[in-house]
Formats: C-alpha cells, sequence, structure tokens
C-alpha cells in the first residue's frame, strides 16, 4: 500500500492550539511524523531587551494563556537572581498559594480538552464550572481573569483580600469532591480505558534525554520534581509530596498513567492550599497595604554588565527556565538579553516521534495526554 | 511535609562536580566553579566556561560519565561591542536528574534529604565564549542529549550560532521562508516602534514603515 503524508493543522482539534503535524500514513498505521511550530511566534525574547524588569512580567503572563501565573512567577524569581532580592515570606506563601490555584485551572483547562478529543463531552462542560472557581479567586488577587501581572520583582503586587482565605478553603474544599467526581466518571468508563491505557508509551530515560519534564515524567514512575529538586518559594513547609505513577508496562507510562498522574497532581494542589493557608505569616485575615514590606521587599531597578539570573520553575506542564543577562539599554534597567526554556517546545517535537506505530485515531488521545501549549511553545 | 534538597547538599555535589571536571578538563583550558543564586533557598551550581574546541570533549564527559542527562536550554547572545574576544556567547544549561526506567508496577519515590553522590540534582551552566565573527561556529551536541536538537534549532534560527554537525537543522519559530541570514536576536535588528518618540508621532501608525520592507514575508 502506498504511503502519504497527511497535515493535521494548524487548524485541526487535536492540535490544542496552532501548530502542524504532518504524519506519514501506511494505511492507518502512524510511520514518521514531522512538527512544525511557529505559527504564533510573538518575539517575546526580543521586546524584552526594550523593556525594564516590571514591564517584562505582563509579557510573561502572556507567554501561557491558561498557566498565567506560573510562567510570571518563573520570570520574577529569574529577575530576583539577577537583581538579588530577599523576598518576604508572606509573599512567598501567596506566591505558592496563587500558583497553585493557577495549576488547578491549567489541569482543569487540560482535561476539560482532553475530554472532548477522547468523546467525552460531558468533562468540558464539568471542568469549565469548576475551572470558574478557581479564575474567580485568581481574579481577587490579580484583578483579571486571565493575565493577572501579579508578582512583582521582590513580592506581589496585592495582598490577599480579607475573606479571601475563607473563599478559598471552601472552594478548595468542594473541588476536592468534584475530583473523586471526576475519576467515578472516568474510571468507568469503557471509552476513556479503550482509547487510553496501552497507547502513547514513553520511557522514562528517554524522555529525560529528550527534554520532557513535569507531570509527563512523574508518570513514568520518579517522583522527580523542580519543586524539591531546584527548590524555590516555601515548597519545603507545606504538606505534600510529588504525585508519581506506578506505569503498567516495562515499555513505560501510557495516555492513562499520564492522566492519574495529573488528577493525583491537583489533590496534591488542593492540600498544599490548605496547609499553605493555615501558616501564612502574619494571619489569613489581614490585608496590608500595597507595598508594605510584609508584601514587598524593596528592589533595585538596574543590573550590572555581566550580571546573571536564572530560574527553574515547576510550571503546569513541566520545568520552565528563564535566563536573563543583565546590562541592557538604559545603563541596566532593560536586561541585555532574556532566553525563555519552554517545556512544550521540547515535549511537541518528542511526542511526535512518540506516535510512530499507532493508527491515526491514536494521535489526539496521545497528543493531548502530554498537555500541548502553543502559546508557550511558540513564545 | 514537604521537602527539597538542602544547600549542603547542593554545595557537597557542586564542589565535587568541579573537582573531577577540572581534574580532567583543567589543562584544557576548562575553568569550572562553583557558585551561588542569589533568588529563594540560594542554591550551588556549576558554572564551566569552555573553550569551543574541546565542547565535544567535555559534554560526552558530563553525558556518559557525570550523569548528566537533560539538556535543558541553549541560549545565544550577541556582543557587537563586547571586544575582538567575546562577540558570542553559547550558554548551555543542563541538569543532572536523578530519572531511571521503572520496572512494570513499581515506582522510585525520592526522599531529598537522604539523596546521596550523583542522585544530587544539579545545575550545570556551560559558557562558550566566541570572538568577532560573521559566523559563529560551536560543535553540535545533538547526538549526546536528544534534547538538544530543537534547543539548537531555535538558538541558530533567532541568533544565528550555527551548530557544527546538527543534522536537520531548519527554521523552528520564524517563517521557513525567512532569508538567508536574518537571525533576529542579533543586536544589529531593532523592534520597530523601540523609541518612545517615534511611537507617538504617529500613534495609529499610518506611516509606519517596516524596517525589513520587501525583505520578510
Amino acid at each position: 500500500m502506498a504511503q502519504m503524508w497527511i497535515t493535521m493543522g494548524p487548524q485541526h482539534p487535536m492540535t490544542h492550539g496552532l501548530w502542524t503535524l504532518r504524519v506519514k500514513v501506511d494505511g492507518e498505521t502512524v510511520v514518521d511524523t514531522e512538527a512544525e511550530l511557529g505559527y504564533i511566534h510573538r518575539g517575546v525574547e526580543k521586546i524584552a531587551e526594550s523593556r525594564d524588569f516590571t514591564q517584562i512580567t505582563p509579557y510573561c503572563d502572556r507567554l501561557c494563556y491558561v498557566s498565567a501565573m506560573t510562567w510570571a512567577n518563573s520570570y520574577i524569581y529569574a529577575a530576583e537572581d539577577l537583581l538579588e532580592v530577599e523576598v518576604p515570606e508572606r509573599a512567598e506563601y501567596i506566591r505558592l498559594i496563587a500558583a497553585e490555584c493557577q495549576r488547578l485551572a491549567s489541569h482543569l483547562m487540560w482535561l476539560g480538552a482532553y475530554g472532548p478529543d477522547i468523546g467525552s463531552l460531558t468533562l468540558m462542560t464539568w471542568c469549565m464550572r469548576d475551572r470558574e472557581m478557581f479564575l474567580d479567586l485568581l481574579q481577587e488577587l490579580g484583578g483579571s481573569r486571565m493575565h493577572y501581572n501579579y508578582p512583582r520583582v521582590g513580592g506581589v503586587k496585592r495582598d490577599i483580600p480579607v475573606g479571601f482565605a475563607d473563599r478559598l478553603v471552601a472552594k478548595v474544599k468542594l473541588f476536592e469532591h468534584r475530583i473523586d467526581e471526576y475519576e467515578m466518571l472516568l474510571d468507568e468508563s469503557t471509552i476513556w480505558l479503550v482509547r487510553l491505557q496501552g497507547v502513547g508509551y514513553a520511557k522514562a530515560e528517554d524522555m529525560v534525554n529528550a527534554g520532557v519534564s513535569g507531570p509527563n515524567i512523574r508518570a513514568a514512575g520518579v517522583n522527580y520534581d523542580v519543586r524539591w529538586a531546584h527548590p524555590y518559594s516555601v515548597y519545603d513547609q507545606v504538606d505534600w509530596e510529588p504525585a508519581v505513577e506506578k506505569p503498567t508496562s516495562v515499555k513505560g507510562a501510557d495516555c492513562y498513567d499520564r492522566y492519574r498522574v495529573r488528577m493525583e497532581e491537583m489533590r496534591q494542589s488542593c492540600r498544599m492550599i490548605l496547609d499553605a493557608i493555615e501558616k501564612i505569616p502574619g494571619g489569613k485575615n489581614t490585608n496590608y497595604a500595597n507595598g508594605d514590606e510584609m508584601i514587598l521587599a524593596k528592589a533595585p531597578t538596574r543590573a550590572p554588565e555581566g550580571a546573571t539570573g536564572f530560574s527553574h520553575y515547576e510550571c503546569t506542564r513541566g520545568a520552565s527556565q528563564f535566563y536573563i543577562q543583565g546590562g541592557g539599554d538604559g545603563r541596566g534597567k532593560n536586561p541585555y538579553r532574556l532566553s525563555i526554556r519552554s517545556p512544550m517546545f521540547i515535549t511537541i517535537p518528542y511526542v511526535a516521534k512518540t506516535m510512530i506505530g499507532y493508527k491515526v485515531a491514536d494521535i489526539p488521545a496521545i497528543m493531548g495526554s502530554f498537555d500541548p501549549c502553543i502559546g508557550e511553545t511558540d513564545r | 511535609m514537604g521537602m527539597r534538597v538542602t544547600n549542603e547538599q547542593a554545595d557537597m555535589a557542586a564542589e565535587d562536580a568541579v573537582k573531577k571536571l577540572s581534574d580532567r578538563f583543567g589543562s584544557a583550558d576548562v575553568k569550572a566553579t562553583v557558585e551561588h543564586h542569589a533568588n529563594a533557598h540560594k542554591m550551588a551550581f556549576v558554572r564551566a566556561h569552555v573553550p569551543a574546541q574541546h565542547w565535544t570533549a567535555v559534554a560526552k564527559y558530563l553525558r556518559f560519565d557525570a550523569a548528566v542527562n537533560y539538556c535543558s536550554m541553549v541560549t545565544g547572545t550577541h556582543f557587537p561591542e563586547g571586544g575582538a574576544d567575546r562577540g558570542w556567547e553559547v550558554v548551555y544549561h543542563l541538569m543532572r536528574q536523578p530519572v531511571t526506567n521503572q520496572a512494570p508496577n513499581t515506582n522510585t519515590v525520592h526522599v531529598a534529604e537522604s539523596l546521596r553522590g550523583d542522585d544530587i540534582p544539579l545545575e550545570y551552566e556551560v559558557i562558550i565564549t566566541l570572538p568577532q565573527t560573521e559566523t559563529p561556529t560551536v560543535p553540535s551536541v545533538q547526538g549526546i542529549w536528544v534534547g538538544a536538537d530543537w534547543n539548537e534549532k531555535e538558538t541558530w534560527d533567532l541568533v544565528g550560532i550555527r551548530f557544527e554537525g546538527h543534522e536537520n537543522m531548519h527554521r523552528v519559530l520564524n517563517p521557513h521562508d525567512s532569508p538567508e541570514g536574518f537571525h533576529p536576536l542579533q543586536k544589529q535588528h531593532k523592534i520597530r516602534y523601540h523609541d518612545f518618540n517615534e511611537m507617538y508621532d504617529d500613534a495609529q501608525g499610518f506611516g509606519r514603515k517596516p524596517t525589513d520592507e520587501g525583505r520578510v514575508k
């Protein structure tokens, strides 16, 4: 039978964004693939060279539009490394809570988009309903639903509002029950199991070598997590443990393991939030004024030439990294060079190659299980 | 309670790595030092300055002898005013991660505080400085870390660093038909409206002409 190339994307339900997967098929079997990226390249790295360190934060929000808080935090830690800033502990707790709320919202977005891929449209409506709770909470902090521009070099923009803690606890406790509901819906659905189990195997060592990170690694049976391996924030003081799966095959983790690990990770995020809000220094129902030293430290605005800043961050899709070289325009007010490492930029080409040998109908199941996001991929 | 790699563990791992790297490559002008981040928990990492001609040997050593299994990021920087010796810089960020394949139905649950030796996660920053030249060239490590493949493609695409021996090099973020030699992160390219006054003289952009008109589709 003749082989032929099929182009999936840039407009295709499987892609979860704008990119193209070119697939070479032999009948129904995938024999070769090629990923094409770059459709929404905005040039954030170039723009950052003409912005000062505070002005860059909103651009980093927009790197990934379903996980804005974690990307802004990720940038802020690199800027703090460059400018050598000590962050107050209350601000670190607030960032942790905000980032974990964002992780919940982002994983819900992933599950909501993955459901229709597999044929479960109910999931979309349920996940959007629950995601709303966390967007409301983040809106209370940052003022908007999507791009918060919340962290600052040295702390956060605003303190948590009075009453935020009660609403947070109520919503997170409700959501813990909702996770059980999702599992009841999915783990007994034959379609879900048949389409996910035994599909899209990926081995731990192969993934690390290829640069894949985050939940996708933990699905393959190792609890490696940036939050303890290259620690930042106060993750060592709150109650949690990294989600990790036991893959059932020597071939590594399948799509079902990656789904399971994200469900478990949502539970851990809930656990972390509930613990952190009780331990927050300065009290959970106090509201410090903007710029108070409890939530925002004084930070220099200029970095000398030759200084560098670097951050690891466990974003919702894997390890994001920023590398900043100081000493740009405005006598060091701007970065000379800002470089972004996006986990999905590395993961998508790898995933494209893991599809070889499976059927065309498995492509959405495999691609969706790695949680692609094109905003951060193309930067 | 949560856990984390302690500062003592990271210091120990970094000092050990620097010592081994210096013993092996000190005569080849590889300068390795232990550095500390200034943010969060001020963790230690290894910074190594490697001459371009020894990079392949150092990379092979790191990958196969020092258990560095993860190439996370490649950054190229253009220094048009950096002097004759420093026109370009390529920075590789590499990680050592305690990740191994698992037998079916088992997993590895590391406890950060009890990790020892090569199991301690460690970060390497490898800096390769290149002289002022039209054709900055670095040997590719695509064959050593699969993860370097697309990172190097991106660095060539945006900055114009050439990776010698890289197979299948092509544009990834810029359009495929971008003119040859067009690498937007080189410093001679200015973004439109980088100047405040220019922006407010013509806020609507009616008189705007792209600086690269006719060259980029």
